[in-house]
């Protein structure tokens, strides 16, 4: 039977967390992306809420909710922060330690998941370097064993986090991406490590950071390092050796519907302060500009869009939930990538949509910087970009996936 | 000490919405835990925090699917028991019957040393229900405490009258109504949630107490309305004199 309503749980949390976002984000958030940076006692404060590793299971010291729950939080927090610094950042510390509690060894789950839990760590993705990020195989990072220790060498880029690892009391690290033993194009030679460049507050020498300066959602740093001989215990590999490209691959697939919720969070904010706008905005003769059919027509094909992008989120959200956390025999890890291949090309487009349509509406108001809306704009499109993925791979999946994959391949490449 | 908290489901005024004529849409308002009770069972909880208190139980009027959520939203602030009372229309009933069936669920499982209430609801706003059960009890009452202190056998407030702010005291038990100055209610966490839905919620019907219902009033309420006045100040070519007006008729309504 089809039911399209959240349970009770659910909306306990999602209200639970929208009073937390208006009392203590939304206050906040203009100054947090003027600043570039992200308050440290916010971040804990949020922990404390209980909303890293929603979806960890609590013996990791993850709070043992679901990815829906993890959705619904980012969603509500995107809404109180539309330049989606503080939900991006909440985002990253419920996927990627999800992905580490599916993937890792017991040993550095337990050393690692309770300290993002609550906040005075960090752990994210390191899989793009600087030739690019949709083409993960083609990673030059290489990881070599050396007795019972992996050295791992390389440069990665474009990666959120550099900052906030060197700023929080322990530090953290990376989901990070390496080909085992030598370079070269392969997807079977790719091994994962959690890479802790400070841990219990101390920072490796072997790791140098840059932060970049961005157009938006300054909250969050980017930016990117090299590893030059980083001594990893092979405790902390992710899974078995040369499957690191199909774990990290579902690290995606989690990932990225938290980023579509929270694009969609911050168009849902949009359209509400457009519709404020539209309907107590009069112009000749005392009409609202809502009832001009080529404004209020406008407004609700983009309504229905982020609707509709709502509901792509959900049900990728809920189908990871019943891959990995109930392990429901119905569904597998591919499974999931057309879904959320969905949800990640409609949330961030349509967020960017919106925006570009809403920044019209308020006129040469919306092209000031006293208007906040082009923080939003900005913020969002950052994942038009990349960011978990391209849109553009994300077309390609969706078209892979429906159309088959021999029609849609127009490279082929070899191992290397 | 043992404390009882009691909870009313009331309209979530943050989101609740009019028709033109000032009518409020109830219909499509959604129901929560009032704000100032909400207030009330942060107090709770904070004293129990402090471990002054070993047991808060929550009590709530009504037992549909919305007062078993308040009542699991109390459980997640930190009650201990939570009871719903069985009654079909508690909306239409009186403030004398609620404190009726509230004092003699007291009676019958006390005795509390304190009894906390929101000092108002959030619909009908009577402020008459914690008076009302203190009465019955005949307990002290300290009323519309902006401010609690418990030491251990003695309650202070600080109570806003119109003329200033004043002290009150009193000796456990006493009934404390609460405003939603007070405090700034916790916002339960994730784990709080997860672990108060598997938490019991107790239902006991009127009768149970000895409370007849047949014998008491109901109120059927028609209409709520919200009297509503617009001054226009018109400020486009003179700040400074619209900000005068302004003033004089924040004077002349007594909000200044």
């Amino acid at each position: 039977m089809v039911d399209f309503e959240f349970s009770e749980d659910e909306i306990r949390f999602r209200d639970s967390v929208r009073e937390f976002a208006k009392r203590y984000i939304e206050p906040k958030w203009i100054e947090i992306d003027d600043q570039g940076k992200i308050p440290m006692e916010l971040i804990k404060k949020i922990a404390d809420q209980g909303l890293f590793a929603i979806p960890v299971p609590e013996e990791y010291g993850g709070m043992g909710g679901t990815m829906v729950m993890a959705a619904l939080a980012v969603e509500e927090i995107a809404y109180h922060d539309p330049a989606v610094a503080i939900a991006v950042y909440t985002l990253l510390q419920n996927g990627w330690p999800l992905a580490l509690a599916l993937f890792g060894q017991e040993e550095a789950k337990m050393e690692i998941l309770p300290k993002v839990a609550s906040g005075d760590a960090f752990f994210g993705i390191g899989s793009t370097e600087p030739q690019g990020g949709s083409d993960v195989a083609g990673n030059k990072t290489v990881a070599k064993k050396v007795g019972d220790k992996w050295v791992i060498s390389g440069e990665k880029a474009f990666i959120s986090g550099v900052r906030e690892i060197q700023e929080l009391p322990e530090g953290g690290g990376f989901f990070l991406v390496a080909k085992t033993e030598k370079p070269g194009w392969s997807h079977t030679r790719i091994t994962d490590f959690a890479v802790l460049p400070k841990w219990n507050g101390k920072i490796r020498e072997e790791w140098k950071p840059t932060v970049y300066e961005e157009i938006g959602r300054h909250g969050l740093s980017t930016g990117g390092f090299t590893l030059e001989n980083f001594e990893v215990d092979d405790k902390y590999r992710i899974g078995e050796v040369n499957k690191g490209f199909y774990l990290v691959l579902q690290g995606f697939n989690i990932a990225r519907i938290l980023v579509a919720a929270a694009t969609i969070g911050s168009a849902r904010w949009a359209l509400d302060k457009a519709k404020e706008w539209l309907t107590t905005r009069k112009l000749f003769q005392g009409r609202p500009i809502a009832s001009f059919e080529g404004v209020s027509f406008r407004y609700a094909e983009l309504y229905t869009k982020v609707e509709a992008a709502k509901y792509f989120v959900y049900k990728a959200a809920w189908m990871t939930d019943n891959t990995y956390l109930t392990k429901s025999p119905r569904f597998k890890p591919q499974d999931l990538n057309l879904p959320v291949a969905m949800a990640k090309m409609m949330g961030p487009t349509t967020a960017t949509e919106v925006y570009t349509e809403v920044l019209k509406w308020f006129g040469a108001y919306g092209y000031t910087k006293e208007c906040s809306a082009h923080r939003g704009w900005l913020g969002t499109f950052s994942y038009t970009i990349g960011a978990e993925g391209a849109q553009n791979i994300m077309k390609y999946i969706i078209a892979r996936d429906t159309l088959g994959s021999d029609a849609v391949r127009n490279v082929w490449v070899k191992e290397e | 000490m043992k404390v009882l908290v009691a909870v009313k489901l009331t309209y979530d005024i943050n989101q609740l919405k009019f028709e033109k004529d000032g009518t409020p849409l109830l219909d499509a308002c959604p129901r929560v835990m009032g704000e100032a009770d909400k207030c009330a069972m942060e107090e709770a909880a904070r004293i129990k925090d402090a471990g002054k208190a070993e047991e808060v139980v929550a009590l709530t009027v009504g037992s549909s699917k919305e007062h078993q959520r308040i009542l699991k939203d109390a459980y997640a602030m930190g009650a201990t028991k939570a009871v719903a009372i069985k009654v079909n229309d508690p909306d239409n009933l009186s403030a004398l019957t609620i404190a009726t069936i509230i004092a003699s669920f007291i009676k019958k499982t006390g005795p509390y040393d304190m009894i906390l209430l929101g000092s108002g609801a959030g619909d009908t706003h009577s402020s008459v229900v914690g008076p009302m059960v203190a009465s019955l009890l005949n307990m002290p009452l300290l009323a519309n405490a902006d401010r609690v202190k418990v030491e251990e056998d003695d309650i202070t407030i600080v109570s806003t009258l119109e003329d200033g702010q004043y002290k009150f005291r009193s000796r456990t038990p006493a009934v404390v109504t609460v405003t939603s100055e007070a405090n700034e209610p916790r916002i339960p966490t994730i784990r709080d949630i997860l672990r108060s839905k598997k938490k019991p919620i107790d239902e006991i019907s009127p009768e149970d107490l000895g409370v007849e219902l047949s014998k008491v009033d109901l109120v059927d309420v028609k209409r709520y309305e919200v009297p509503r006045k617009r001054v226009k100040i018109d400020a486009t070519d003179n700040v400074e004199e619209a900000v005068d007006q302004l003033i004089k008729a924040l004077e002349q309504e007594g909000v200044i």
